[in-house]
């Protein structure tokens, strides 16, 4: 152990550009992590972070909340599902916005009409908030919290064209649509905002109907309750509508690709160094072979090696990784992801390590009688 | 050289593993590029489809057809510009339609577009309830001659031919007449319906710079764009190529580290060989030649062979589910991107080839 730290201590810039690659391929791996997170908290937390267990999409709707429509004679079939306890309508729109007193600067902004009960918070309401109160009558809003058009309490924001103002009066975490500042009003306002950038709207039909199951009812049994109903009606959990929103799949897969490439890559490059290391020294190994130095000895030195490397890799790559996480990326919030970074670094640990393994089998190979020959590791 | 080449053709399990990597790297990239063509072709497609100098949105629009409204005192104005040769409404709904002979549930997206002046590639207008399918289509089992069922009013429309790349957010384009379109959009999404003469949006033919001149006379009222840019103000899709070109220029490095170190410990492996041959004569710049003649190679196989695995995938692939669009552009570019990375991963042996010492021959050691 002594001597592989008294190595590593004189052979700064070679074990120092390792240190550096790895925390390189960390902070990749890290930072690509919170994105794909971010992506689809971005994508679908209105959907995830809402109160209803169960949504209903027509099945023109392919899933998508702005793309279903439900028409009187579907909502009539979901009111009359077996099993249903609670039922409300949901409308979803994307708008231009200005913020009022703002300079006229433009975004895009998600509008999520439900029907808001005694209290604010029926059926589709955010499910938790972090400020402020839940909106107790029409043009107020509770706004989704990150991006870089950020609401803030009081906020009034007004669609283009029209001049439709709704007033920001609670906010909540993770509650975006499609990646864009999200508000989660009453229906009728959501409905008067749509009318209001298009005067020849009809009235707006509701996108989905949110519902929860009576009692002694499962949500997956009200879910086969209602597509039992109409071969028209796509009822789904919430994490069902969550996941299966066309699109976040293909995320959570094109990312996946991504991670396994570098899933491979850091313990190649791992291997490849230790093992030119390895050569680069065989002189020296086989001469303290030849003076007794046992081979598990040599080897416990390249995995003491292999291990500090990583592990420095590992701290580093992390501390890089913590100041992005905390920034916004376009319309995405990041967070620091604790999971991924224990997960990661068990991971690529036992990688690192088990790649140099076949360093450690050269290393074993080495015969001390070499040394009066020179023919060192063995090429 | 000849010695390099020789090598490899002699031990070409030496380079076995690292031809296995880049392949695989190689094969990576290939998938990556062709996926961002195919998302971008089928996103993009119907726009950039028009045979126009300027598409023309309403001002608060932000280059969304269902956000946008042309008023019929807008389109006037521009119909007045001296640089204006023509003007056409283009507007577009995005629904699910029932196929006949598919399940219940087994529906075809669709973007029915109403339009006035003809895209390249598609004829004029067809008679009312009547459309041309891009052939993507094809993939949910459209026919010629078949009458799908679009949106939840169901409303029939009979598809009389195909036409291709001109589909909008990855949903096949439905070429319609603007009564198709108006009657569609009313009895589906009367939310977004429009009366008549309002158009979502205007596809105009005329001086080069029109999209300029038509924003400054309407003052304000309108968002016009060139095709290509109409093309990138497509939601999404700037952040999908900058998304896809980051994860690709990732892969490059990957590439370059793996073809580094590899060629890096092929070198270690070497030294007293090269020690050997510096004694004889041979220059460290004739040695290194091999080192990048072997990479070259070996990348160049790793390429070929991942080109070929690319466009079986695509022959495999069924159309209408992975957006893959496989091109010679898109593998020559990925295998020049590779072949750089191999020179550059390569060259990071140069200093310990220039070190190898002719006198190191006389020992043991390179």
């Amino acid at each position: 152990m002594f001597l592989a730290l008294k190595e590593m201590a004189r052979a700064k810039t070679r074990f120092g550009l390792l240190v550096a690659a790895i925390a390189l391929l960390v902070f990749l791996i890290l930072f690509q992590q919170s994105l794909q997170n971010g992506l689809i908290t971005g994508f679908v937390g209105a959907i995830r972070n809402q109160n209803a267990p169960v949504l209903v999409y027509s099945v023109d709707g392919q899933r998508v909340v702005q793309g279903s429509i439900i028409t009187p004679d579907l909502e009539a079939e979901v009111r009359a599902a077996d099993g249903i306890g609670e039922v409300g309508r949901l409308g979803q729109s994307t708008f231009t916005g200005t913020l009022s007193g703002d300079g006229g600067a433009t975004f895009d902004t998600t509008i999520i009409g439900y029907e808001l009960g005694p209290d604010g918070q029926g059926l589709g309401a955010p499910a938790e908030l972090v400020a402020g109160r839940y909106p107790a009558g029409d043009l107020e809003a509770v706004a989704s919290t990150g991006g870089d058009d950020e609401f803030v309490l009081g906020d009034t924001v007004v669609l283009q064209p029209g001049g439709f103002a709704v007033e920001v009066v609670g906010l909540a975490d993770d509650i975006q649509l499609n990646v864009a500042p999200t508000l989660f009003s009453s229906y009728d306002t959501w409905a008067g905002a749509v009318q209001s950038v298009n005067p020849d709207a009809g009235d707006p039909l509701p996108n989905v109907m949110v519902a929860a199951p009576a009692d002694g009812v499962t949500d997956a049994q009200l879910v086969e309750n209602i597509n039992d109903r109409s071969l028209d009606l796509d009822a789904l959990t919430r994490a069902d509508a969550a996941n299966e929103t066309p699109g976040v799949s293909q995320v959570q897969q094109s990312f996946q690709l991504i991670f396994l490439l570098y899933g491979l890559v850091v313990p190649c490059v791992t291997g490849l160094f230790f093992l030119i290391v390895t050569f680069q020294k065989a002189n020296s190994l086989t001469l303290l072979r030849a003076i007794g130095a046992p081979a598990g000895r040599l080897v416990a030195s390249l995995l003491i090696q292999v291990v500090i490397m990583i592990g420095a890799g590992l701290i580093v790559g992390t501390a890089l990784y913590y100041p992005l996480s905390q920034a916004r990326l376009g319309g995405l919030s990041l967070r620091f992801e604790t999971g991924a970074v224990v997960f990661w670094s068990i991971l690529l640990l036992t990688l690192g390590v088990a790649s140099s393994l076949v360093a450690a089998r050269r290393v074993l190979r080495i015969d001390p009688i070499e040394a009066t020959t020179g023919a060192g590791v063995g090429v | 050289m000849n010695l390099a080449l020789k090598e490899l053709r002699r031990r070409p399990g030496r380079f076995a593993t690292a031809t296995v990597i880049i392949t695989l790297i190689a094969i990576l990239l290939m998938f990556l590029g062709s996926l961002l063509d195919g998302l971008i072709r089928s996103s993009t497609g119907a726009i950039r489809a028009q045979d126009a100098d300027a598409i023309v949105y309403s001002s608060t629009a932000q280059a969304s057809f269902p956000r946008s409204r042309i008023d019929v005192d807008v389109r006037t104005q521009i119909e007045a510009l001296p640089g204006v040769d023509e003007v056409g409404g283009i507007g577009l709904v995005q629904l699910g339609a029932r196929v006949p002979g598919n399940g219940p549930r087994d529906l075809a997206n669709v973007a029915l577009f109403g339009y006035e002046l003809e895209p390249e590639g598609v004829p004029a207008p067809p008679p009312d309830g009547q459309a041309y399918a891009d052939e993507i289509l094809k993939a949910d089992n459209v026919e010629v001659g078949m009458t799908i069922l679009v949106g939840p009013a169901r409303t029939p429309v009979e598809v009389i031919g195909f036409v291709s790349d001109t589909s909008f957010n990855g949903q096949g384009g439905l070429w319609a007449s603007e009564a198709t379109w108006r009657s569609t959009l009313a009895e589906n999404r009367p939310d977004a319906q429009l009366a008549d003469g309002v158009w979502q949006a205007l596809v105009v033919r005329g001086d080069d710079d029109i999209a300029v001149q038509i924003d400054a006379a309407t003052s304000g009222a309108t968002d016009s764009y060139t095709v290509s840019e109409a093309v990138n103000a497509i939601p999404g899709v700037e952040e999908q190529q900058g998304t896809f070109n980051q994860i690709i220029g990732v892969t490059i490095v990957v590439a370059l580290v793996v073809i580094g170190l590899f060629f890096a410990l092929l070198t270690v492996e070497r030294l007293s060989l090269y020690g050997v041959l510096k004694a004889l004569g041979a220059k460290s710049l004739t040695i290194f030649g091999g080192l990048m003649v072997q990479a070259v190679v070996v990348t160049l196989v790793a390429s070929t062979v991942a080109g070929v695995l690319v466009v079986l995938l695509d022959l495999v692939i069924p159309p209408g589910s992975i957006p893959i669009f496989v091109s010679a552009g898109s593998i020559l570019s990925s295998t020049a991107l590779l072949l750089l990375a191999a020179a550059v991963g390569c060259s990071f042996s140069l200093r310990r080839v220039l070190k190898v010492d002719p006198a190191s021959a006389i020992g043991t050691t390179g």
